[in-house]
């Protein structure tokens, strides 16, 4: 049983204990368990490192830690050994055993596990030395990969809890407002509205009790920031819900995390737990006299519950729908009291504004939007995963200093930033500063923090496609320009790619974005056009070439494309012609194989197999007429 | 609490409500066997029945007091029939009391109808999917409307109220698996499945459903089989780890 802290000085006492009974000279095996590492089979090595330990009598000297993400999910499952900070990347079950007798063992580098850059071939041995993290500033990731999420004592001994006592004791609750309004944290969900603002106006606001919310209905897809934080560090979230609580006046909070991230909502309820086991949370914290619990809610899958009035209904147990906001939520919120609702890495940033001050904070980033930004990199570049930058750095120097450049030496084409309802930012826009205020003037928005980037092999048309598809999927239907509105774009959009488009198509397309922009009631429909607007405006010569010339040109479009097999270079292996499910492809030994067009269904199953590179898409749908019966020029086999 | 805590469900009068009906007359059967008569009339009927066969047995043609015990005869094939018939009954409502008590503790967890929400995580959890039962049954411990339950449960992508197949496989259609090829996959797996995307496979064994975004975009595109993720899934593959499952 733990003993509850009555006193900020038990709880000092508690750090220096923990910290006097770590060995610093033993071992640490930290292996990441996030969802994508474990999906790249890190159980599975942790369970051998287990065994391996046992078997050769290391228990003593070596301690195996199970932490959460470390953002570079690409290159996991990711093993780093401490104190030496020596940083394994892709480690198999059958590496185990010699990282345990070369590196635990011997403190020698096993070599063939260290990354080894794309293009200059260096290898770099910690992290530091990794250009995908040498250009981050991490303040809010750095943590976990040296912290177990099941385990209290870790975030403690990082200085984790240290913040509380501090706003708890020596300042007042206006002066934590005060304090976060100073340091000029916007909100980083996406609106960027100023942090501080809001807890002043929802503490100034009449009414009791008061609510404190953490947003991670993180349902944007291609974002995974917030489930990371959750995941690999949920302290940090309970520590700034307990500070803005206090500085609001809340004395009950929620978390409200996806039913789709398992683990976020594991690991979070089991630090509910433990913080409420040493005395941080609930009755009279610390010895404070202030009182606050916490909940967990969670969220049943829908896209549009991440906005705030919806989410706050589905706390309330209802659909969870937006509502007009005459009045906001920081004045009549949940149950119709002033609630104070942030992203979970709003809150994150408090312990850290608290304990380093306002000028740090300011320090990092641009002047008007402080501190750093977490963005999920993913798409079509070589370095994909989690990347925190300060604000105001380049897209360029995002996506090719961290990100590492396009993937198998393509063409950039655009990024897009803010998920469905940002926009696509093209190459001339590159090196845009990313903070709030920049990507709004380029159409786009910071939005969550998703960042795709896409390659000429992307087909703009469809991903606006793919957008509008997804949002008319995810409207709740209460407002008629956000259901009917969608509904319409995304016919004419499938009109297009289908080859049917009407010259006129573009026109209506803008009218119905205008009508969006106006008329809907909640930000979901509000910004649903953005990826539209930018799409048509950057890249219109796409849209045309879909419907004046039925060209797809990243031969995507599957009614504007065609299979067509090169005869020269088909050396007549019959692969193709076995995996075809649909059986459209003709051909024998020595005979070069044709493509049945009217059979084909397109699927591309032949290009993924075929050994010789014999098969190519070809734009618009009119292929070669193909003759049977050619014999094979021969070639050596790859 | 946020809102007064509900009474207990013991203490409130509730009409025992299985979800069942019976006739009138089968009620009548029922009774007469239980309370009246109790077993012991379908007992002799069924000696005397022996005895008949017994009779027969010895090849005689025409029993002695044959009205008398054709009469009995066809009393017992008709008690048979209803035992049989009630017998299936108890089965059902025994499976349906099963379901219940976890459903009770799962309300009993929470006891707020404003976890609504939470309650039919919990249940979908649990039984992959949410029953009509389920939905009757929460709307007389909650007193909330079945209408109400419904709204939920179809806004929600989370919950299905139909059953799932044995093995659920989810493919990411997020925008980082899209552009890497998420459609195709998802072609894959319907042909391969011979399902749509939110149905279940005619033998029961596999659920197809599409997510939009499973928070492991580096690896896209991505599929999960029950909870086994698979990443940088290549379209060859889905007959292969389909297979794996049974």
């Amino acid at each position: 049983m733990v003993e509850k802290l009555k006193s900020a000085s038990e709880l000092t006492n508690l750090r220096e204990r923990i910290i006097a009974n770590r060995d610093p000279s033993k071992s640490v095996v930290s292996i990441c368990i996030g969802t994508g590492c474990t999906a790249l089979g890190a159980k599975k090595v942790v369970e051998v490192l287990g065994e391996e330990i046992k078997s050769k009598n290391l228990e003593e000297r070596v301690k195996v830690k199970q932490t959460g993400c470390l953002g570079f999910c690409e290159v996991g499952p990711r093993v780093i050994v401490y104190p030496e900070e020596i940083s394994y990347f892709k480690v198999k079950p059958e590496d185990v055993p010699e990282i345990v007798s070369q590196t635990i063992m011997k403190k020698d580098v096993v070599k063939r596990l260290l990354y080894v850059d794309h293009g200059t071939g260096e290898t770099a041995t910690t992290l530091e030395d990794v250009p995908f993290y040498k250009h981050q500033q991490r303040i809010l990731l750095e943590k976990n990969a040296k912290i177990d999420p099941k385990d209290i004592e870790d975030y403690i001994t990082l200085g984790g809890y240290d913040a509380l006592p501090k706003a708890l004791f020596q300042m007042t609750p206006q002066q934590v407002v005060e304090l976060v309004k100073k340091s000029n944290l916007r909100g980083r969900g996406g609106g960027g509205f100023p942090t501080g603002r809001k807890w002043e106006t929802t503490r100034n606001a009449p009414g009791e009790p008061k609510y404190v919310i953490a947003n991670c209905d993180e349902g944007d897809p291609g974002a995974f920031m917030d489930r990371s934080i959750v995941e690999g560090n949920p302290h940090s979230i309970i520590e700034g819900l307990i500070i803005g609580a206090y500085a609001i006046g809340a004395h009950e909070g929620f978390i409200y995390v996806r039913e789709e991230y398992p683990l976020a909502v594991e690991n979070v309820n089991i630090a509910l737990g433990q913080a409420q086991e040493h005395g941080l949370l609930g009755e009279n914290i610390l010895g404070s006299g202030f009182n606050f619990t916490i909940r967990v809610h969670r969220g049943a899958g829908a896209f549009v519950s991440g906005e705030s009035s919806a989410l706050i209904s589905a706390i309330e147990g209802t659909v969870g729908e937006p509502k007009p906001k005459y009045v906001h939520a920081a004045i009549k919120g949940l149950w119709g009291k002033p609630t104070c609702l942030n992203n979970v890495k709003t809150w994150a940033y408090v312990p850290l504004i608290i304990l380093n001050g306002v000028d740090w904070f300011r320090s990092i980033g641009t002047k008007n939007s402080s501190g750093t930004a977490i963005f999920s990199l993913v798409g079509k570049v070589n370095n994909t995963g989690l990347v925190e930058v300060p604000m105001g750095i380049t897209l360029r120097n995002l996506i090719y200093k961290i990100g590492g450049g396009i993937k198998d030496g393509k063409k950039f084409k655009a990024v897009q930033t803010g998920g469905p309802s940002g926009g696509f930012i093209p190459e001339q826009y590159l090196d845009t500063p990313v903070d709030f205020d920049e990507l709004t003037k380029v159409g786009s928005m910071m939005g969550s923090g998703g960042m795709i980037v896409m390659d000429e092999d992307t087909c703009i048309v469809d991903v606006t496609r793919y957008y509008a598809n997804f949002l008319s999927d995810e409207s709740c239907g209460k407002c008629v320009p956000c259901r009917e509105g969608l509904k319409q774009i995304v016919g004419i959009l499938n009109r297009i790619c289908a080859g049917s488009g009407r010259e006129e198509d573009l026109k209506t397309l803008d009218d119905l974005s205008e009508l969006l922009r106006d008329a809907s009631l909640c930000a979901l429909g509000s910004t649903a056009a953005n990826p539209l607007t930018t799409s048509s405006l950057y890249f219109k010569d796409e849209y045309e070439e879909h419907i004046r010339n039925k060209r797809c040109p990243s031969k995507v479009c599957r009614d504007l494309i065609a299979y067509y097999i090169k005869p020269e270079s088909c050396q007549a292996c019959l692969i193709c012609l076995r995996n075809c499910p649909v059986k459209a492809i003709a051909g024998e030994k020595s005979i070069v194989h044709v493509i049945d067009q009217e059979k084909c269904i397109k699927c591309g199953m032949c290009i993924e197999v075929c050994p010789f590179d014999a098969i190519e898409k070809l734009s618009p749908a009119v292929p070669p007429t193909a003759s049977y019966g050619i014999k094979v020029t021969p070639k050596k086999r790859r | 609490m946020l809102n007064a805590p509900m009474k207990p469900a013991d203490d409130r009068k509730k009409p025992f409500f299985v979800g069942l009906r019976m006739t009138k007359e089968e009620r009548s059967i029922l009774d007469k066997i239980q309370e009246k008569v109790g077993l012991t009339k379908t007992e002799s009927l069924l000696k005397g029945l022996e005895i008949l066969s017994e009779y027969y047995s010895l090849g005689l043609d025409q029993p002695p007091l044959s009205f008398e015990l054709k009469k009995l005869e066809e009393e017992a094939i008709q008690h048979a029939d209803a035992l049989k018939r009630i017998r299936r009954r108890e089965d059902a409502l025994k499976e349906i009391i099963h379901e219940l008590r976890i459903i009770d503790q799962i309300v009993d967890k929470y006891n707020d109808k404003n976890a609504l929400i939470q309650i039919l995580i919990d249940i979908q959890n649990k039984f992959n999917w949410i029953s009509k039962t389920a939905v009757i049954w929460i709307s007389e411990r909650l007193e909330i409307p079945t209408s109400s339950i419904y709204q939920i449960a179809t806004f929600y992508k989370f919950f299905t109220l139909t059953p799932r197949g044995r093995h659920l496989v989810r493919v990411c259609l997020g925008t980082a698996c899209h552009v890497r090829g998420g459609p195709k996959v998802m072609e894959t797996v319907e042909r391969t499945l011979g399902v749509e995307q939110g149905d279940v496979t005619s033998d029961g064994k596999f659920s197809l459903e599409r997510v939009n975004c499973l928070g492991c975009c580096a690896l896209g595109p991505v599929i999960v089989v029950d909870n086994d993720y698979y990443g940088n899934f290549k379209t060859a593959d889905v007959g292969k780890v389909l297979s794996k499952y049974s």
